[in-house]
């Protein structure tokens, strides 16, 4: 290994990419350490697919700087540290399963056997199929395979679970567990949260081409600042609730009352004291997924209109 | 430099080519069957026998194609699919897929003129010095060569939709207006003598004919192989970063 440990394995210094008068990307800074699993979510075209083309150098920044174990984007990959999954990415047809993953295997400094791969890829048992005559669900897991044929320090993954059923769902991630495990950063986006929420140690949120938050999952739950809570009232006063203190929203379905609540203790005591007698009461934080909502919602209240402004209009934070 | 990771691309690129029958057909089992219906011809061009002519013509015929028409449209397809995508994501170098398709086109191009060279001698009966058989030979291998380029150019500059009839229409304008179905004469060669194709014809015709080889042939063929390859390097840069 060329790279142990010391400073960041990539950093992105104010990174753009601009489209004519389009900010895809728009002044992002990171850094991905050794050995963390991190999650990138966003929204469609927050961004996500232009960064991680960049990260793999199919891209060049408008301005800013990729650094990757001490070289550029390109020398990383062509120096066999990145494996990468794209959703953009695609299969040579005519070979068989087994003939694609040992040609790539053969292009790195460091393959990995070929029968490896294929179990670790869950791929052993269609080996010799022809690449063309595979199901959605068995090219993506081929697509994953050639991004791990090689030895690397990297592993990039864009949407890699997207057309897997849930069984291999959780293999997918048992097996990516275990390659971690022994060192690897891995980066995927996904927009399953429930799946960065479980296997990611850290969450990058990114909106309108910009870092939004940047922490463990439990971080950006807390980020978004407000409780959850849920409790049956017999007689609904409408306007009542919608009068409680420290209220972000309020959902009525029959006599099951849900509020979401910046300051939940407040909320819940203003019913009480007022002569209610709320049952079944939960509390409980956001899910990531709410946490994602709020978050990318309020930058787009905040920050909505600089889209239409004029190109060169600076964004404030 | 990978040279062993374009060279086992280049093999798997071979390798393809053999499993697909529609290939087969159009650079060995087309020339081939056209060869053994025509050749017997009682005429004469170019100043040697038809059968002289026509063997050039279909061994030309079928490697062109194979080198054309089967590449532009895989390379265009594959860019689609993103697979020149997916081999940028490993350490072969950005140029390897480029480079591999032409050697695999080089290589695959030697047995679709060997067997019409074959047919030449043992079916129509034509004899020539040794040295005259290598000629020609490589006189065709090496005008492929111009097409294995221009495939290139052609199959990253038009979408998989689009690049089938123009590369169709623009292999068939260098079939018919090099003369490598019936000889050229009159308005038509004068037309026929810018083209790479028509020369391709002609050094074979002379080297059997007369064992001489015509100097401004060469300098068309070359400037036609130098103008693609400079066409199909701009054309790949410009779409480095779309793929």
């Amino acid at each position: 290994m060329s790279h142990n440990g010391a400073g960041p394995v990539v950093s992105f210094e104010n990174v753009s990419k601009h489209y004519g008068s389009l900010r895809a990307v728009d002044g992002l800074s990171l850094d991905l350490r050794t050995g963390e699993t991190v999650a990138l979510l966003g929204p469609n075209g927050a961004g996500k697919s232009t960064s991680l083309d960049m990260l793999l150098g199919l891209r060049k920044p408008t301005s800013g700087k990729i650094q990757m174990f001490g070289s550029d984007p390109y020398h990383a990959v062509q120096g066999g540290h990145v494996g990468a999954m794209l959703q953009s990415g695609g299969l040579m047809p005519e070979v068989t399963v087994r003939e694609l993953v040992a040609l790539v295997a053969g292009f790195h400094p460091r393959p990995v056997p070929v029968d490896i791969t294929l179990k670790r890829a869950g791929i052993d048992s269609i080996a010799d199929q022809r690449v063309d005559k595979l199901s959605g669900g068995q090219t993506q897991r081929v697509r994953f395979s050639l991004a791990i044929a090689g030895e690397c320090d990297l592993i990039v993954l864009d949407e890699p679970t997207t057309a897997m059923d849930v069984e291999t769902r959780q293999l997918f991630w048992a097996n990516m567990k275990a390659e971690v495990a022994e060192g690897k950063t891995l980066l995927f986006a996904t927009h399953y949260l429930e799946e960065a929420d479980q296997a990611a140690d850290r969450i990058l949120v990114i909106n309108r081409g910009r870092l939004l938050a940047d922490g463990t999952p439990t971080e950006i739950k807390a980020r978004a600042g407000a409780k959850q809570m849920s409790f049956r009232l017999d007689s609904v006063d409408e306007p009542f609730l919608l009068g409680l203190p420290a209220l972000v929203s309020v959902e009525i379905r029959n006599d099951l009352v849900q509020i979401q609540s910046t300051d939940s203790d407040a909320t819940l005591y203003a019913v009480i004291d007022a002569g209610y007698r709320p049952r079944e009461i939960e509390v409980g934080s956001l899910g990531l997924e709410q946490a994602f909502l709020a978050i990318t919602a309020e930058d787009d209240k905040v920050n909505g209109k600089a889209q239409a402004q004029p190109a060169g209009e600076a964004i404030g934070k | 430099m990978n040279m062993r990771g374009t060279l086992s691309l280049t093999a798997t690129e071979i390798k393809r080519l053999r499993r697909n029958r529609r290939y087969l057909i159009f650079t060995i089992g087309l020339p081939v069957l056209l060869y053994l219906i025509f050749s017997k011809q009682k005429a004469s061009a170019y100043g040697v026998t038809f059968a002289a002519f026509y063997m050039v013509g279909m061994a030309a015929f079928g490697a062109f194609s194979g080198a054309f028409n089967n590449n532009t449209i895989r390379i265009s397809q594959e860019r689609k699919d993103g697979w020149i995508r997916q081999l940028r994501l490993t350490p072969l170098p950005p140029n390897s897929y480029v480079v591999a398709k032409i050697l695999a086109s080089m290589a695959t191009s030697v047995p679709a003129i060997v067997i019409v060279l074959l047919l030449g001698r043992f079916y129509a009966g034509i004899h020539m010095a040794p040295w005259k058989w290598v000629a020609i030979g490589v006189t065709i291998w090496l005008g492929t060569l111009i097409f294995a380029a221009l495939a290139v150019a052609i199959g990253y500059a038009f979408d998989p939709d689009s690049v089938q009839p123009v590369s169709i229409v623009l292999y068939f304008l260098f079939v018919i207006f090099g003369g490598l179905w019936f000889p050229l004469s009159g308005g038509l060669k004068t037309f026929g003598e810018v083209t790479p194709t028509y020369w391709v014809m002609r050094i074979s015709t002379d080297v059997f004919g007369t064992g001489s080889i015509p100097t401004a042939g060469i300098l068309v063929i070359l400037a036609w192989l130098v103008g693609f390859v400079t066409l199909a390097t701009l054309v790949v840069r410009a779409k480095a970063e779309v793929l």
